[in-house]
């Protein structure tokens, strides 16, 4: 065990006092001189063609500044990857969605601007739209993108092994189907955008984003200005959870209104506008048939996927694959097959999500209960004999360098007293356990790699410049803890400039769990880069070799003579005064296939490491009501090593409220055709502070030999194994396995109903 | 209609020349630039806007502004006195239960206006003083952590 002086530990976080005395600021806080208010006119209709916009009314209202339609931006289109780019940014011939943005304008204030969006007369000739993947697929369906025969935006095709020899060779085989609508992100914060032009042409702009860079490159190629002309600004950002990734249309309006008004412009979405023109996460219907042998381990699979990706391409190869690989890691399967179909329809576009593809996740656990009952092993036998070890590859060939599952399963049972419990509690009380597995990263190509730099002031002080960016789960503090460590600084000696292109390297962004393996790593190298000058400096001044010295609390000093030693700050001051800087650079670079592509070649080292999560829950379900009341919930996940536990066990407990308590128990999208119901944090239904069962939160540490310090993603294991280890408890308090979530009162109490009748008969 | 507004915030008297119609959390955040006060939804829902009137939280969303006139208004800016943080905010950025930071202005106020209130508040009670606060972020366990570590409550820990 290494001594740290700061990792491991759970101090308080770098950028909280700021936010707990209104200090911080988020993008819709932003006031700019002479700045205006920006607000977007959307689609009314569901599908409809664009015939003919009159802008003119509006333009000539006094205190309008700028109006922009399609017209007025180029004909770039957004998709992540560029066979899928079919998204304009201001559509010009039609719009695909309820709420697509059709027009925008630029006033002086909110009364103004609301007034001429009423002014923009947008004729539309309404087109038959489709609302699920069922009407969409129809082959007399109306057809959303002319580039997509029937309504496919992706098909994914995944055939390991020898399926039909598995099946054949099963002693016990069964087909279940799952489906699960649409769930939502609900970020504390709305979206918003400030953006402003200077005189020689250079962007500013401030906007919630998962990755600054990801944001930069759309940006520079519809505005047709340099990379290096695009300055998305660090701001205080309020929740990501999967989306914010992607560009906006929202950025490019809001820069093309600072262009023609020639004065900064903020556009601040209302929670609706966030809940329906943001992204949303897929609605999903899975079918899934297993093989088992006489023991339960699985022989053979065969699943099928259809995901409502709503009207645009937006991450789709990801998002339909995602849902597959997670359970691949999770879970050993040697005979796979799995074929995913994202669809089009005319609703808000779908994004990746935390809890991403919980009708497939949820599936698989349940159905492994439901074999385990039909076999007699109760559902932890069930996850232990599938569970995946270290050593292993995953089906699409991706080596697990370091594997926890076990652990965090057998930790959980524990804890959770899983033995005693199962099969012993009172009626309509139940336990249930759910598994998962994430990546640290994707191949990103020239995106996925992160450098970062170090800086030293005369007097031992240090800036450290990387493109990471915190969404509020504390990245910014793990770049601290990172560089004080190895720099044998204090947490206070470190200033941070950090997400913001204009100054900062390359970075993946942090949707893809990669922030603490592929940034934190690189922050690490530079910090070592630093130091290895620091002591060389240190070594002739002390007459040691350098592998002798250590840093640590500002001073440089004789590892087996800590007496001997010599501040920091003189070693920098020597230094200079010897005409040398101070300075670091470390990039890193994940190990992964870069030859793996998500549909053509979705084969090979998909991610350097992977994260493993286990949570088991314990629920009381009301038979008069079908509430349900979740008593305690154990939450283990392999993070590798935990570079700050508390941060960590904020992951989890934010997992489980968003993956179990929300995602199993209430949360879903209502609609009328293509219109969204409940688009507020009431209707949706959004967990509070009452209700919350008491978590337990077990750290699971492996030591993945890549990461720093042994560190990997580290929280979203345990929100998608949340949402599955709620569905199996109440379907275990029910005796009843329900394939359709979340698990609401009406569900539950049908289920009831149907039990009693089935009885009765 | 336009009219002078006179408000009283953190102790400090405003005079705001402003339509009637606007709501507090406008005026809080436009004209007076302390944004500290969030708007999370603007219909009531999130917490996310809470200010104590009078020492008692409120959603400044769904507040005219004329009716906070002649009363004591506190927001998140006005809780550290003299520099140094009120004991709810080092409790907060203690007990780690400040993630995204969107909604801990409201959270912090509400906190802080339920332990005026009740000192001996248990969880049960923090929890439901928070109910109409949402967090998406925390799950709350460490924002009633927080709360429950100031209370003089039996059993806190
Ligand atoms: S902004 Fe006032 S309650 Fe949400
Ligand atoms: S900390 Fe993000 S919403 Fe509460």
């Amino acid at each position: 065990m290494v001594d740290y002086a700061l990792i491991g530990k759970g101090i308080r976080r770098v950028d909280t006092t700021a936010k707990a005395t209104g200090e911080a600021l988020f993008s819709a806080d932003l006031k700019l001189p002479r700045m205006l208010v920006g607000k977007i006119l959307r689609s009314p209709y569901a599908h409809a063609r664009i015939v003919h916009i009159d802008t003119s009314k509006a333009e000539r209202l006094p205190g309008v500044k700028a109006v922009i339609t399609g017209k007025d931006v180029p004909d770039e289109r957004w998709g992540v990857f560029r066979y899928t780019q079919d998204q304009r940014f201001l559509p010009v011939d039609k719009v695909r969605y309820v709420g697509e943005e059709v027009a925008a304008v630029a006033a002086v204030d909110e009364d103004t601007a609301i007034e001429a969006l009423k002014l923009i007369d947008v004729e539309y000739e309404e087109l038959p739209a489709v609302f699920d993947i069922e009407s969409a697929l129809k082959p007399d369906a109306p057809l959303i993108h002319d580039a997509y025969p029937g309504n496919i935006n992706i098909s994914v095709d995944i055939n390991v092994g020898d399926v039909e020899k598995g099946f054949l060779e099963s002693f016990y085989i069964r087909e279940d189907a799952f489906e699960a609508p649409e769930d939502s992100y609900f970020q504390g914060e709305p979206y918003a955008v400030v953006a402003h032009f200077d005189s020689s042409g250079n962007l500013e702009i401030w906007m919630p984003n998962a990755g600054p860079h990801l944001k930069a490159k759309p940006l520079s190629n519809v505005l047709k200005i340099p990379l290096n002309k695009v300055r998305v600004r660090k701001i205080t950002i309020g929740g990501a959870f999967g989306g914010r990734s992607e560009i906006s249309p929202a950025d490019v309006i809001c820069a093309f209104l600072a262009k023609k008004s020639a004065r900064p412009v903020k556009i601040v979405y209302s929670r609706e506008e966030n809940s329906i023109a943001t992204r949303q996460a897929h609605s999903m219907k899975a079918t899934i048939k297993t093989g088992v042998d006489r023991e339960g381990r699985v022989l053979a699979r065969d699943i099928t996927c259809y995901m409502d990706g709503g009207a645009y391409s937006s991450t789709g190869p990801i998002a339909v694959s995602v849902p597959f690989l997670c359970m691949e890691q999770a879970y050993r399967m040697d005979n796979v097959r799995y074929r995913g179909y994202r669809i089009f329809t005319n609703k808000p576009i779908r994004g990746m999500f935390r809890v991403h593809g919980r009708a497939f996740a949820c599936g698989i656990d349940l159905q492994l209960d439901l074999i385990g009952k039909e076999l007699g092993f109760d559902p932890l036998e069930m996850r232990l004999k599938n569970a995946r070890r270290p050593g292993d590859y995953t089906p699409t060939k991706s080596k697990v360098v370091s594997c926890g599952m076990v652990e965090a399963i057998e930790r959980a049972a524990e804890k959770a007293r899983w033995r005693e419990k199962w099969d012993r509690l009172p009626p309509y009380h139940g336990i249930g356990i759910g598994c998962n597995s994430v990546q640290t990263g994707f191949p990103m190509g020239i995106r996925g790699g992160s450098q970062a730099f170090i800086k030293f002031n005369e007097d031992g002080g240090v800036t450290v410049i990387t493109g990471i960016v915190d969404n509020g789960q504390g990245n910014d503090n793990m770049i601290v803890q990172i560089a004080a460590e190895e720099l044998g600084l204090k947490v206070e000696d470190i200033q941070l400039i950090n997400a913001d292109t204009e100054v900062t390297p390359s970075d993946p962004g942090s949707y893809s769990m990669c922030e603490t393996f592929v940034g934190g790593n690189a922050v690490r190298l530079a910090a070592q880069d630093a130091k290895r000058k620091l002591l060389k400096i240190a070594s002739e001044a002390m007459k040691v070799e350098p592998e002798r010295l250590a840093m640590r609390d500002r001073k440089i000093y004789v590892i087996d003579r800590p007496q001997e030693a010599i501040s920091i700050s003189r070693v920098v001051r020597m230094a200079l005064s010897r005409r040398e800087n101070i300075s670091g650079e470390g990039s890193y670079w994940p190990k992964v296939d870069s030859n793996r592509e998500w549909v053509t070649n979705p084969f090979g080292q998909l991610s350097e490491t992977f994260s493993f999560g286990a949570v088991i829950a314990e629920v009381k379900i009301d038979p008069e009501t079908g509430k349900v009341d979740v008593l305690e919930v154990t939450a283990a996940q392999d993070v590798g090593y935990a570079i700050n536990p508390k941060v960590i066990e904020g992951q989890f407990e934010g997992g489980v409220a968003m993956g179990g308590q929300g995602g199993m128990l209430s949360e879903k999208v209502l609609w009328y055709g293509g219109r969204v119901l409940n688009p507020d944090q009431l209707d949706y239904m959004v967990p509070i502070a009452p209700g919350m069962p008491k978590i337990n939160d077990i750290i699971v540490e492996t030591n993945d030999p890549g990461g720093p310090y042994g560190a990997k993603e580290a929280g979203m294991s345990v929100a998608m194994s949340a949402a599955q280890a709620y569905a199996s408890a109440i379907c275990n308090a029910l005796g009843v396995y329900i394939h359709e979530f979340p698990l609401t009162p009406d569900k539950i109490l049908k289920a009831i109903k149907e039990k009693e009748e089935g009885k009765n008969r | 209609m336009k009219r002078n507004v006179i408000l009283r915030i953190n102790n400090e008297e405003y005079t705001v020349l402003t339509k009637t119609n606007r709501t507090l959390l406008e005026v809080l955040r436009e004209d007076l630039h302390l944004t500290g006060t969030k708007e999370g939804c603007g219909e009531g829902v999130c917490g996310s806007c809470t200010v104590l009137l009078d020492g008692r939280p409120v959603r400044s969303c769904l507040l005219l502004v004329t009716e906070a006139e002649g009363r004591e208004i506190k927001t998140i800016e006005g809780l550290a006195k003299e520099g140094r943080l009120d004991p709810i905010q080092e409790a907060f950025i203690e007990h780690h239960a400040i993630q995204c930071g969107f909604c801990s202005p409201g959270m912090i106020l509400t906190g802080y206006a339920l332990l005026k209130e009740n000192p001996r508040a248990t969880e049960e009670e923090i929890r439901f003083a928070i109910s109409g606060n949402i967090c998406r972020c925390t799950g709350y366990v460490k924002i009633v952590e927080a709360i429950r570590s100031l209370s003089t409550s039996e059993g806190r820990r």
